[in-house]
């Protein structure tokens, strides 16, 4: 049986994990519900399996064109996010030039920007870029305020390769830009990839942003369409649940196939440990 | 012809000068180890010559070509680094042709090259494992694949033993002894283990804060040592160094003998002392001695003799084993 010790840390671990899967279960399952029937048992499963708001979401053409809006700025953002990230943070790791210390820390000043202060020259800014109502209106500014913590991220993580590394690549005949691409992305996957997966959902849950430049409808992101699903003349919440239930399987799916990749010790094996 | 020529050579880092003006000439197809203490700058020296650190003054030159500014790929050398420095996202056989592909070489060429290399060391069948599913000693031989399929000039080792353990590390050091004469190539070893440099080396260069201390061959340090660093630094168990009325007496600063070069007897010598600790190793006995006059004196004994903590002995340095060096830097053997 279990010591002690081990129960203790199993009910902990069981206390945090049903934190986030109770209301999740409760969206989840409210879709099935009636909405007289939510409000009287939030949690509990439903009386009866009602598959019609789920049915009409998953029906609906513009329930799959908002999600694929989502879809798109999100991996958009990432890739950008990403390729712009790990380029700066391994300059910044790597090379010594002039003024890079100050660089950085004007980068870090970034992190404590707060966005809502932004608003305004932001909108006036990618109005004048004529990409109001287009993705990039809404990708160009994520990118911009998720870049600062990414680099951070990237440069600590590229600065503990081993030196010696870079060493032993040189002597082979490999410049800072071969090994950028030849050693430092491949070994760098985890931090690849939760970089990818926190941008991802933040990018996905996004609304403030996509509101203020997203005009046209045909644009939406599923938050913005959201709107859509709360009925026409009571809010429907059992509809608003199955929706936002049926938003969370791209993120989830996400999340999975990136967690594979988020191990450490990839560089194992490289000097004697 | 790879003979490495360094003059006049300086390294500053910042406003710490690591080494202040050195020259040596590495022979065409020789051993040489470079030995010192800690900090003492044998790696930056190394990596000079490598091309992976910048000289502040002086030149280089390898087989009679000026390298000072080249790239490290472009010297013809390769290095071996002291914690391998696999690539651990590459195979075995990736590891040791990832030279070669960057060099644009064909195919086909690379993979003869590789599996000569590994023929060589031993790695055959390990050429599709990752690094970290290799054991200490074959990171080893792979990183030394690494260098000998470049085909280079001049090969650049910096302590590449000491992350093994004592038993492997005799046996690397004879392989990296019989790779040396199987390439005939110049190779420049680093090391702060005597022992290495002594049994490995054809040319031992003894540093000391970046500065060169003596050159020569084992045996040659070994029998005439320049100054009482290089007399300490060669030889196992040290050498003794007296100062005080002992050296004086005989017109020197500091005399040395080694424990080796000391006869004891139980009744009569020049010095007498009282043993303090005697190790039995069986080929020989090695004991520490309080002497009265001279101090502590580590003195070894061939073969197994009876001595034991506490008993007082005698002990006499051997006639022209006794090395006195001068207050101005000379040295006379008597
Ligand atoms: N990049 C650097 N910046 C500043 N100082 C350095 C740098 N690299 C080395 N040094 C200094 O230069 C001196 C010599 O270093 P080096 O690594 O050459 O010593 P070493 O003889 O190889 O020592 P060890 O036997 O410990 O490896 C040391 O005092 C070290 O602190
Ligand atoms: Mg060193």
């Amino acid at each position: 049986m279990f010591s002690w010790k081990e129960s203790g840390r199993i009910i902990f671990l069981l206390f945090v994990s049903s934190l986030i899967v109770v209301p999740l279960l409760a969206t989840i399952l409210g879709g099935f519900k009636s909405n007289g029937e939510l409000r009287v048992s939030p949690f509990g499963l439903p009386q009866e399996w009602d598959l019609q708001f789920y049915g009409e979401i998953l029906g609906d053409a513009q329930f799959w064109r908002y999600l694929w809006n989502s879809f798109l700025i999100s991996i958009m953002t990432v890739v950008l996010t990403l390729v712009l990230g790990s380029m700066c943070a391994y300059a910044f790791a790597q090379v010594r030039f002039f003024g890079s210390r100050f660089l950085f820390n004007y980068l870090l000043l970034g992190l404590m920007f707060p966005f809502a202060a932004a608003i305004m020259p932001l909108f006036l800014t990618v109005r004048d870029l004529g990409i109001l109502d287009t993705p990039w209106g809404v990708v160009l500014p994520q990118v911009g305020f998720g870049l600062a913590f990414s680099i951070m991220f990237f440069r600590t993580f590229f600065a503990q390769m081993p030196e010696e590394l870079f060493d032993a690549a040189r002597v082979d005949g490999c410049g800072y830009i071969q090994f950028f691409w030849r050693f430092t992305l491949p070994l760098s996957t985890p931090i690849l990839a939760t970089i990818a997966t926190f941008v991802f959902v933040q990018s996905w849950n996004n609304y403030l942003l996509p509101l203020i430049m997203l005009n046209d409808r045909e644009g939406y992101t599923w938050t913005l369409g959201a709107m859509d699903y709360r009925g026409e003349y009571a809010a429907e919440w059992n509809r608003t649940l199955a929706f936002v239930s049926a938003t969370l399987a791209p993120a989830v799916v996400f999340f999975l196939a990136a967690q594979k990749y988020i191990v450490a010790g990839l560089t194992g094996g490289a000097v004697k440990g | 012809m790879a003979e490495v020529q360094i003059t006049g050579v300086n390294k500053t880092f910042g406003t710490v000068e690591v080494i202040p003006n050195l020259s040596l000439t590495v022979p065409n197809r020789s051993f040489s180890v470079l030995v010192g203490p800690s900090g003492c700058g044998k790696s930056t020296l190394l990596r000079m010559i490598a091309g992976l650190e910048e000289v502040s003054a002086g030149s280089i030159t390898i087989g009679g070509e000026d390298v000072t500014h080249a790239e490290p790929s472009d010297r013809g050398i390769a290095m071996v680094f002291q914690s391998y420095a696999l690539y651990p996202h590459m195979t075995v056989r990736q590891n040791i042709g990832f030279g070669l592909k960057l060099a644009k070489t064909p195919k086909a060429e690379i993979d003869a090259r590789v599996d000569e290399a590994a023929e060589i060391l031993q790695l055959g069948p390990l050429l599709d494992r990752k690094p970290k599913q290799l054991s200490g000693g074959q990171r080893q031989r792979v990183a030394i694949g690494r260098s000998i399929v470049r085909k280079p000039k001049v090969f650049l080792f910096d302590e590449p033993l000491s992350n093994l353990d004592a038993a492997l590390r005799t046996q690397m050091r004879v392989e990296l002894a019989e790779l040396h004469s199987k390439l005939d190539a110049t190779m420049i070893y680093v090391t702060h283990d005597q022992v290495e440099a002594m049994t490995m080396a054809d040319q031992i260069v003894i540093m000391k804060a970046g500065i060169i201390q003596q050159v020569g061959r084992p045996m040659d340090l070994y029998n005439a040592p320049d100054n009482p660093f290089v007399a300490g630094f060669i030889g196992s168990p040290k050498m003794n160094l007296i100062e005080g009325p002992i050296a004086a007496e005989k017109g020197a600063k500091v005399l040395g003998v080694r424990p080796e070069h000391i006869d004891v007897s139980p009744d009569a010598g020049a010095w007498k002392g009282r043993l303090r600790h005697v190790e039995h190793l069986g080929s020989d006995t090695v004991a520490y001695v309080e002497a009265e006059q001279a101090g502590s004196l580590t003195v070894r004994v061939p073969g197994e003799v009876n001595m034991n903590a506490g008993d007082d002995i005698f002990m006499t340095p051997r006639a022209g084993s006794i090395h006195l060096f001068a207050d101005d830097g000379s040295v006379t053997r008597a």
